[in-house]
């Protein structure tokens, strides 16, 4: 049985997998004290696939679908392509864990992939979130927040519905 | 600030934090984009031996809580040039204009904020600083943001809810990086206002000791704000060795 672990950064998304840490059991404070040391954090989880976000507006569009518990395309694409094929009637031997049961459900719905999400995944993507730059080769350091700011700006400008120039249109 | 060369600015005790010496002190921060003020605060302006100059904000603690905790005597705010924090309840921004100059480009802030209206001039804020990250969203529910935010060193949490012990622990377990600290500003009346500010405070610091956090002090943010508390501490931290220090 493989584990999976789906991680969405700002600037793309990430599948992890983390091998041989069911047979330790899924004791959370374990996991804890071995999540902060990224060489032996290393050693359970690797990167499996990056996906990068193709543009400003692409990253906008899968974070707003994220943050609503959304399976875009894309997102769909990115998982059938890396994760072992799911065979009809068969009980498949990998399991993926997300962030958010919500987003597991859907996943679980269109694809028939899998999902879990609980104490236990959440402290592995702690430890994705500590260590990511350095599992993505590519990622410079302050990249990863260039593209935090980006995407920051833009999800929240689209958010604030009232005229960012403070004139305010009145309703009457 | 009045007394024009007169005023000297020396280091404050906390690193990034500043006090000015004219007529009267004042705390300020070192402003990241000289010339310009985010909410009409003084501005103190300061020529070096060599010419340079450097421009001072001043901080003003009946406006921002956490200028409040310093004053008040907090022994570490553990926001320093290079930390990168995640700040929720960031309103207008004005605390969090003088976050981003203590923290400097090396560091980032995360501004949390719910409310559209004072989310606008966050964002506008956000666009001057480019080390300030606006997130106009829920700070209940960190999964909503969780693309937007890497691990961080310190929470700063001014959020004036009921359940904002509960709020902080959530947004710890997902971005608060294990041995990282906390500041948490607590208004008695928001949580209970019937019973006395003390009680709710030794209430609000027992949840959080609840959830993993180590409550290290506590301030009042007396005078600036009635009832107000000021709690430091940390999270998860390594168990100390026998013998060590």
């Amino acid at each position: 049985m493989t584990l999976f672990v789906l991680y969405e950064s700002a600037s793309g998304y990430g599948l992890f997998s983390a091998d041989g840490i069911d047979e330790i059991g899924q004791n959370t404070e374990a996991v804890r004290s071995s999540v902060d040391d990224l060489n032996r954090f290393g050693k359970v989880v690797k990167l499996a696939a990056f996906s990068p976000f193709e543009s400003a507006l692409d990253a906008l569009n899968q974070c707003n679908a994220v943050s609503e518990g959304q399976m875009t395309d894309e997102l769909r694409n990115f998982l059938e392509l890396t994760l072992p094929k799911v065979k009809e009637g068969k009980k498949p031997k990998f399991s993926l864990g997300v962030a958010e049961p919500k987003l597991g459900s859907h996943i679980f719905e269109e694809t028939k992939i899998p999902c879990q999400s609980n104490e236990f995944i959440l402290e592995l993507i702690r430890g994705v979130r500590l260590h990511f730059d350095r599992f993505i080769e590519n990622l410079k350091p302050g990249d990863l927040e260039k593209a935090q700011l980006g995407l920051g700006h833009s999800y929240s400008r689209a958010k604030v519905k009232f005229n960012v120039n403070r004139v305010d249109n009145m309703v009457i | 600030m009045r007394g024009g060369s007169k005023v000297v600015v020396e280091p404050h005790r906390h690193d990034g934090v500043f006090i000015a010496k004219g007529k009267e002190d004042a705390l300020c921060t070192k402003n990241m984009v000289p010339g310009e003020a985010v909410y009409n605060e003084k501005r103190v302006s300061v020529q070096n031996e060599d010419g340079t100059k450097v421009e001072y904000r001043v901080w003003n603690p009946f406006r921002s809580k956490l200028a409040a905790a310093i004053l008040g005597g907090v022994d570490n705010i553990w926001i320093k040039p290079g930390a990168r924090v995640l700040y929720l309840g960031a309103a207008s921004g004005t605390t969090v204009s003088h976050v981003s100059d203590l923290v400097g480009p090396e560091g980032v802030v995360y501004a949390v904020e719910f409310s559209h209206r004072s989310g606008r001039d966050l964002v506008n804020m956000a666009k001057k600083r480019t080390n300030v990250i606006p997130i106009i969203e829920d700070a209940r529910h960190p999964a909503k943001y969780r693309m937007l935010v890497g691990m961080v060193d310190v929470i700063f949490s001014d959020v004036a809810q009921p359940d904002q012990a509960r709020i902080l622990a959530l947004n710890a377990s997902y971005f608060l990086k294990a041995g990282g600290h906390f500041v948490i500003s607590i208004k008695a009346n928001c949580i209970d206002s019937t019973v006395p500010a003390e009680a709710v405070f030794s209430q609000e610091v027992k949840k959080l000791q609840a959830e993993q956090f180590k409550p290290a002090e506590q301030v009042t943010l007396e005078p600036f704000e009635r009832d107000h508390a000021c709690v430091v501490g940390g999270y998860r931290m390594p168990k100390k060795h026998k013998g060590g220090a």
